[in-house]
């Protein structure tokens, strides 16, 4: 994959001579074996849909969980190594409920990728805190939310680094995701035209037929906060595909 | 039938001591007795003394008097400024007088102001500090003009000047400054007034207003208040209710009812003036 | 007898008395805050004193927090010192970190976390925190040294809390009263009754003199203004 690849991709803290950290661009390349994920962020509010893999017919799809509530007022989707995940999501609950204890408001959303992405970026350092964590999370994040500044949309990769979208697709159908986005993505968006395409961006996406057990859908909105939607309304929009 | 305390002993009663000291002991706090944080003052000068003091009392942090009188009249050449406790000061410098008077009676002449000083010092030795009397004790008699401090447990200085009470460091720096032997009666009572004001301004137990005494050969005069230092505040609201605005909750009219009535005869013995 | 039995004996017979660490002071001081429905104004006296001294007859006790919220705070002086200078760096992190002033209510929570942190070794200070609010409302919040916290529209603390909250509770809250309406608070009647309460303190109370200052904070900024009182 990688033609300088050499003895520098052993040490999660050594660079090599051209100046890259191999066991990070190995886990944003393991984010590419993840499930697709997309992100939509409107005035009304931020819409997450993410695909489920059903890899065996005895398996329960409802146990299959990547989309979490960090707070009442954020919401996150994960694709990549979804053990991993647990981690930052479990961090980002801790400092939203820290927030509220010490300041008696919601965490800003971006505070919370900026919290996350310091605990992702950990790897290799031991300090008073603990041992060292022996490689970077596998995992990318999309963080839906709302705050004083309105409704937000951030992703954030195994690197630590955390940006805003106004639409975001990661997981193994990204790229194809991202270029459908960029096309059908504008700003005087509705939420209910988000859900739309989200649903027929992971449609054109997905090898499996979409229906309502194989995707998750959930929306950040102001009236209602963090919530997910129910198999039916799923199955009420991807029949009017 | 109930036995009437007999009060008739002199001195001080201690029939609950024993009691106050368990009472205190299973956590019921004695109740405080007022004691004045005070600035008093008294300098010699040319034709006799001034006694200053000022006119704050207070219990605790809070002002209860803010005009209170310090300065005691002894005998018509004596005055005595008093700090500590306010009643120890009330009635230790009345008894001084009718003692004092009682001894200028029997002596048939003025008293000395050295005779009020040691009968002031024995009382107050006697009672070994328990009666909280901090005294400048001033006057003039046929041999001298006299400034004296008193202290609670009995001891007692000759002094040119002197201060005493919680703003005496103020005043006493004052006089180390300025007094000097000799002044005119002008100057004695702008130093006295200064050395007062010294505390009232920087001594949080004095406030309020100045008074002074000058006592001369020809008599004494109270200058009471000598100098208002310090002007109450202004309110800019007015804080006056209309009548009803107290809520009566509840009126109940008892008529008062005589059950018996009794006239009991009492026999006048005549006195003695044989 | 009865006195001799009471007596534990003379004073080398009983228990050795204990020195005690005693690392508190307390310097006097007293705060007054009332809002209203655009403003909010905060005052204190000026005077410093411990025991029968005077430090200091110009020492202003309210700290400005942010450009909507300040704190009058009284008591150990040491302790609002550094109760402050944490605060303002709590402050300034929290700014760094989001991005953003912290709003009054935010201020007011932290400063309730702040106090309970030391729930066994407090800070030993009397706390009202003036501000405006998210909608641009005059609020007080009210804190004992241990953290908890009152959300008020007028408050008192400190050394002449007794004299003065009494007066506001009648005057403003329209307490004790039969047939009287509270008032609308305007700043003419919260100014007259800031310099009222402590000219009035001021005659009774020894810790509350010189002078006060009184901070108002409205939606285009803060003002100040200074009064005299009494002096001994």
């Amino acid at each position: 994959m990688f033609l300088t690849r050499s003895e520098y991709d052993r040490g999660v803290n050594t660079f090599s001579p051209e100046g890259r950290l191999f066991q990070v661009e190995y886990a944003i390349e393991a984010i590419k074996l993840g499930s697709t994920a997309i992100g939509i962020q409107t005035s009304e509010g931020v819409v997450l849909a993410v695909e489920k893999r059903i890899t065996s017919p005895l398996m329960i799809p409802s146990t299959i969980e990547k989309i979490v509530e960090i707070d009442s007022h954020i919401g996150c989707a994960v694709s990549g190594l979804v053990a991993d995940s647990r981690t930052l999501v479990d961090h980002a609950r801790v400092e939203c409920a820290n927030h509220w204890f010490v300041y008696n408001e919601n965490m800003k959303v971006e505070s919370v990728a900026q919290a996350v992405s310091n605990l992702a970026i950990r790897f290799g350092d031991s300090d008073d805190d603990g041992p060292a964590m022996s490689r970077p999370f596998g995992v990318a994040m999309l963080f839906a939310g709302l705050d004083k500044s309105g409704t937000q949309l951030y992703h954030m990769d195994p690197s630590g680094t955390f940006l805003e979208f106004g639409a975001k697709a990661i997981g193994s159908g990204s790229e194809g995701a991202q270029q459908s986005l960029q096309e059908s993505y504008h700003k005087s968006m509705t939420l209910q035209e988000a859900l739309k395409i989200a649903l027929t961006v992971l449609k054109q996406v997905m090898e499996e037929k979409v229906s309502g057990s194989n995707v998750e859908v959930a929306a950040v909105t102001p009236e209602k906060g963090f919530h997910r939607y129910p198999q039916d309304e799923v199955e009420a929009i991807i029949s009017g595909l | 039938m109930m036995e009437v305390v007999d009060n008739s002993y002199p001195g001080f009663q201690f029939s609950n001591f024993a009691r106050n000291e368990n009472l205190v002991a299973k956590g019921f706090p004695m109740p405080n007795s007022r004691k004045t944080g005070t600035t008093i003052a008294g300098i010699v000068f040319k034709d006799g003394v001034v006694l200053g003091a000022d006119t704050r009392a207070t219990e605790g942090d809070i002002i209860a008097d803010k005009n209170c009188s310090k300065i005691h009249y002894l005998q018509p050449n004596m005055y005595c400024c008093g700090a500590g406790t306010a009643a120890d000061l009330e009635m230790t410098t009345q008894l001084m007088a009718s003692q004092l008077e009682l001894h200028r009676l029997n002596t048939g002449r003025q008293v000395p102001v050295v005779a009020a000083n040691r009968m002031l010092k024995q009382m107050l030795f006697r009672y070994q500090g328990y009666i909280g009397a901090a005294l400048v004790l001033g006057g003039v008699d046929k041999h001298d003009s006299h400034i004296y401090s008193i202290h609670p447990h009995g001891s007692t200085d000759r002094l040119p000047y002197t201060t005493m009470g919680s703003g005496s460091l103020a005043a006493m720096s004052v006089f180390e400054s300025r007094w000097k032997p000799n002044m005119e009666l002008e100057e004695a009572k702008q130093l006295v007034r200064d050395a007062i004001a010294g505390g009232v301004f920087n001594d949080l137990g004095s406030g309020s207003n100045i008074d002074l005494c000058i006592i001369t050969k020809d008599g004494a005069t109270m200058i009471r208040p000598y100098d208002v230092a310090n002007v109450k505040g202004q309110r800019q609201g007015k804080y006056e209710y209309k009548r009803g605005t107290t809520e009566v909750l509840s009126t109940t009219v008892r008529p008062i009812q005589i059950v018996a009535e009794t006239v009991k005869k009492v026999t006048v013995e005549e006195m003695d003036t044989a | 007898m009865a006195l001799e039995m009471m007596m534990s004996g003379p004073d080398y017979m009983r228990d050795p008395r204990k020195h005690q660490f005693s690392p508190y002071a307390n310097n006097g001081g007293t705060s007054v805050a009332i809002a209203g429905d655009d403003f909010v104004m905060i005052a204190s006296d000026t005077r410093l004193s411990r025991g029968f001294n005077i430090f200091s007859r110009e020492q202003d006790k309210v700290f400005p927090l942010t450009p909507k919220t300040m704190m009058a705070s009284s008591g150990c002086w040491a302790d609002v010192l550094t109760l402050n200078k944490v605060l303002q760096a709590r402050l300034t992190m929290y700014s760094h970190e989001h991005h953003d002033m912290m709003s009054t209510t935010a201020v007011a929570q932290l400063l309730s976390t702040m106090l309970y942190w030391r729930r066994f070794f407090p800070y030993y200070v009397s706390n009202i925190l003036a501000g405006i609010d998210e909608e641009g409302k005059g609020v007080v919040y009210h804190y004992d040294p241990v953290g908890h916290m009152e959300k008020l529209t007028f408050s008192a603390t400190g050394e002449s809390v007794s004299q003065i909250q009494p007066l506001l509770d009648n005057q403003i809250g329209g307490l004790n009263m039969l047939g009287v309406k509270p008032p609308t608070m305007t700043k003419d009647l919260a100014r007259q009754l800031i310099h009222d309460a402590f000219v009035s303190a001021a005659e009774r109370d020894i810790n509350t003199g010189d002078g006060i200052i009184i901070h108002t904070i409205t939606k285009d900024g803060k003002t100040e203004e200074t009064v005299k009182l009494r002096r001994d």
